[in-house]
């Protein structure tokens, strides 16, 4: 088999509490997003837009809708004979099994995997980060830097620093301090918590933390500050672009809304660099002739007969008459009734509204309504 | 009971104008992401046919291009799956019956190869959802050689094609006609099932015949063989010219015919394109219409179909019209009653007029 260049592996093992009923019944990375879209599309086709063909998706909460989703990787191009898409939950192995502990851990638990493929390079991401990025570009000032690590860091405004891993570099990008959410930052270059490691380095890193039992066997917190002490090569990678972490319910909203915000520059429409999905088959969107719609994103297998201002609607979603949805976001499947005023609300996949409901209003804050009801 | 599908898309008509300039009825786009071939296609899988044939056409490029290895309808497999077989004809034009007898001789090998009891075969320009089980069960308990698919249909529904004459009691066909009796009519579905060993039969009894249709040797022997008929009783949206693909386009709109033909536990399954969503900006606003993914519409959209990927500018009126995908719009434009094939750029302030008898047809490519 021919040895690999680079390999991704995604960590997308996360409960993801802070989306309350979003992740109730499935792993952040499913979550829908942009209405036809889930999380983990973007990465995924990062990586294929990238040239890199073999992705370990690490995974312990919740799977079952996060692997049905992901299948063989055939809706990203993922499905290829020397590499291909891989879930990887916790095994046993002859010592018993244990869970991943860490993000570092979870990758130590799959060190075999890797080796499988003999990488020089390992590429390690989140699943829950909605961006567009090409980490051939990494990868290369990576190569060029002779780096043990390169991080992705992007710049962020300062008074908001603390809230990250925030990075100083000297002015060749080798980063001299790390600091995980520092009360007082020095440097304004976040870690947006996408790395590249060499993989004999990552791999001696790996199996001296483990043995390390102070350690939370986490990147930022433990591997990170270690190789830095070591004294081995840290570079940093500016990143340029849109980058969101949509950890909340506020983040998750805001990012949405952003895809048809003009002023953003993100854009999932053009054919260049296409977002891969794995939809239901539905048939193109009806739009009723008693329909007014404005500012909006509506995806296949709507049927809308109400107003929709400035909202989106995921893929199989209906709107009746009489029904007003305006800044709101209806997830796959659900369907409002009639004579519904709906602002500011996020509903939730498969959830039915029934005739009549208000919910919302312009000044209250952006809620989740209904439970998960999926039909992937 | 095993089935097999073969499929004929291999068949023009000059009934549609440009539109099949460059591609068979079967490949012509529709509902806004589909190409006709879509539905009997996706029937035969969702009816759990595992192996299909789909004779090809010479400008082969949208056939081919649009199901690919089959892997959208799961027959991309090592055991059965699909298998593109070329047309023996160049340019074959039909209005009615799509079975050139010639194809299937052919192509006897796909056949021999298998070991199923039945075979269906259909054509590939009609919209309906059917669960072929239906038309497999009947034919397996009435014993017959040949059981055809068929649709009432009121006298005036004026399509081309082959009616039966039926037996009332025992459903036997007793005759096939290329024109339409008196009153209300058996109208040919271009689909039937038939023996696996019968059709092999045929063509060692018929190999003369080669030039006929397989419908006509049915009908020549008709008091020969056991034909047997089995009525379909949902949708038909028969497609036999622009004014049948108008109306089918617009039927799609009802409720009813919608939910039967896509909101089924069988679905119609097609090339995956990984569009983004329609992106509604400013005041551009659609009613009464169909609209495909990955649209960014600025406009206003009445009662029409837009396809995938299209531009619609700014103060741009659609009305009663067909735009297939990626045609751009430009500001101000006025479309009424135009079928644009895809790749159509209309420029900013043009108006193109037809009417509802006589759509203007723009051809792929179109700058107007």
């Amino acid at each position: 088999m021919k040895k690999k260049k680079c390999i991704a592996m995604l960590l997308a093992g996360g409960q993801g509490s802070r989306l309350k009923a979003l992740t109730e019944s499935i792993a952040k990375p499913a979550v829908s997003f942009g209405g036809k879209y889930r999380i983990i599309d973007f990465s995924l086709s990062n990586c294929v837009n990238s040239g890199i063909d073999t992705v370990g998706i690490l995974i312990q909460y919740k799977p079952l809708v996060l692997n049905k989703y992901v299948g063989t990787g055939e809706s990203w191009d993922l499905d290829v004979a020397d590499g291909g898409v891989h879930i990887l939950p916790p095994y046993a192995g002859e010592s018993g099994g244990e869970w991943y502990e860490g993000t570092a851990d979870s990758i130590y638990h799959n060190i075999d995997f890797i080796d499988m493929y003999e990488p020089e390079n390992v590429l390690i991401l989140s699943g829950d980060h909605i961006y567009k990025a090409d980490y051939n570009e990494m990868l290369e000032e990576h190569i060029k830097n002779d780096s043990d690590l390169t991080v992705s860091v992007l710049e962020v405004p300062i008074e908001e620093a603390s809230r990250f891993g925030i990075m100083s570099t000297d002015e060749q990008g080798r980063i001299t301090k790390f600091a995980e959410k520092p009360k007082e930052p020095e440097s304004n270059l976040a870690s947006m918590g996408i790395y590249i490691f060499k993989w004999d380095v990552l791999k001696t890193a790996l199996l001296e933390d483990h043995e390390d039992e102070s350690s939370a066997h986490d990147f930022g917190k433990n591997v990170i500050p270690k190789l830095l002490k070591e004294g081995k090569r840290l570079y940093s990678y500016s990143f340029k672009g849109y980058w969101k972490d949509v950890g909340t319910i506020d983040s998750y909203y805001e990012a949405q809304m952003d895809l048809m915000d003009p002023e953003v520059d993100f854009d999932v429409f053009t054919k260049d660099v296409r977002v891969f999905s794995n939809n239901n088959m539905y048939p193109s969107q009806f739009i009723g002739d008693t329909a007014k719609i404005s500012d909006s994103m509506i995806s296949n297998g709507c049927a809308v007969y109400g107003t929709v201002e400035h909202s989106i609607l995921g893929t199989g979603c209906i709107v009746e008459y009489g029904s007003v949805v305006k800044d709101s976001i209806l997830l796959p499947d659900s369907h409002v009734g009639k004579y519904c005023y709906i602002e500011k609300a996020i509903i939730n996949e498969g959830h039915t509204v029934d005739d009549g409901t208000n919910i919302g209003g312009p000044d209250q804050e952006v809620q989740l309504v209904g439970e998960t009801h999926l039909t992937i | 009971m095993k089935t097999i599908g073969l499929i004929t898309a291999n068949y023009n008509s000059d009934n549609f104008g440009s539109l099949t300039d460059n591609r068979p009825i079967s490949s012509l786009p529709f509902g806004g992401r589909y190409r006709l071939l879509d539905f009997v296609l996706s029937n035969m899988v969702n009816s759990g046919i595992t192996k299909v044939g789909v004779i090809t056409p010479y400008n082969t490029a949208s056939v081919i291009d649009h199901i690919g290895s089959g892997k959208p309808w799961s027959l991309d497999r090592k055991k059965d799956g699909l298998f593109l077989m070329p047309g023996s004809v160049y340019g074959i034009h039909s209005a009615g019956s799509r079975f050139l007898f010639r194809d299937i001789i052919e192509h006897k090998s796909f056949l021999d190869k298998s070991d199923a009891d039945y075979v269906i075969i259909a054509s590939s320009s009609d919209v309906y959802n059917m669960d072929y089980n239906d038309l497999i069960k009947k034919h397996d308990q009435n014993g017959s050689e040949v059981t055809i698919l068929y649709k009432k249909v009121a006298l005036d529904a004026g399509h081309n094609g082959y009616y039966l004459d039926i037996n009332d009691k025992t459903g036997a066909v007793k005759g096939i006609y290329d024109y339409a009796p008196a009153g209300p009519a058996n109208y040919f579905m271009d689909c039937m099932i038939v023996n696996r060993s019968f059709l092999l039969d045929c063509i060692k009894w018929f190999a003369q015949l080669e030039y006929k249709d397989f419908i006509e040797i049915i009908t020549d022997n008709i008091d020969k063989f056991s034909v047997g008929s089995y009525e379909f009783k949902g949708y038909l949206g028969k497609i036999n010219n622009i004014n049948d693909y108008l109306k089918v386009s617009r039927d799609i709109k009802d409720y009813g015919i919608r939910n039967e033909l896509f909101h089924t536990d069988r679905t119609i399954i097609t090339k995956v394109q990984d569009d983004a969503p329609v992106l509604y900006k400013g005041t551009g606003t659609s009613k009464n219409s169909i609209i495909g993914a990955g649209c960014k519409i600025e406009g206003n959209v009445d009662g029409s179909t837009i396809f995938r990927s299209c531009k619609i500018g700014k103060n741009s009126v659609i009305k009663n019209s067909v735009v297939m995908m990626y045609c751009e719009i430009g500001e101000g434009a006025v479309l009424e009653n135009v079928i644009c094939d895809k790749n159509c750029e209309i420029s900013a302030g043009a108006k193109v007029i037809g009417s509802p008898e006589n759509p203007v047809v723009l051809s792929k490519g179109s700058i107007v």
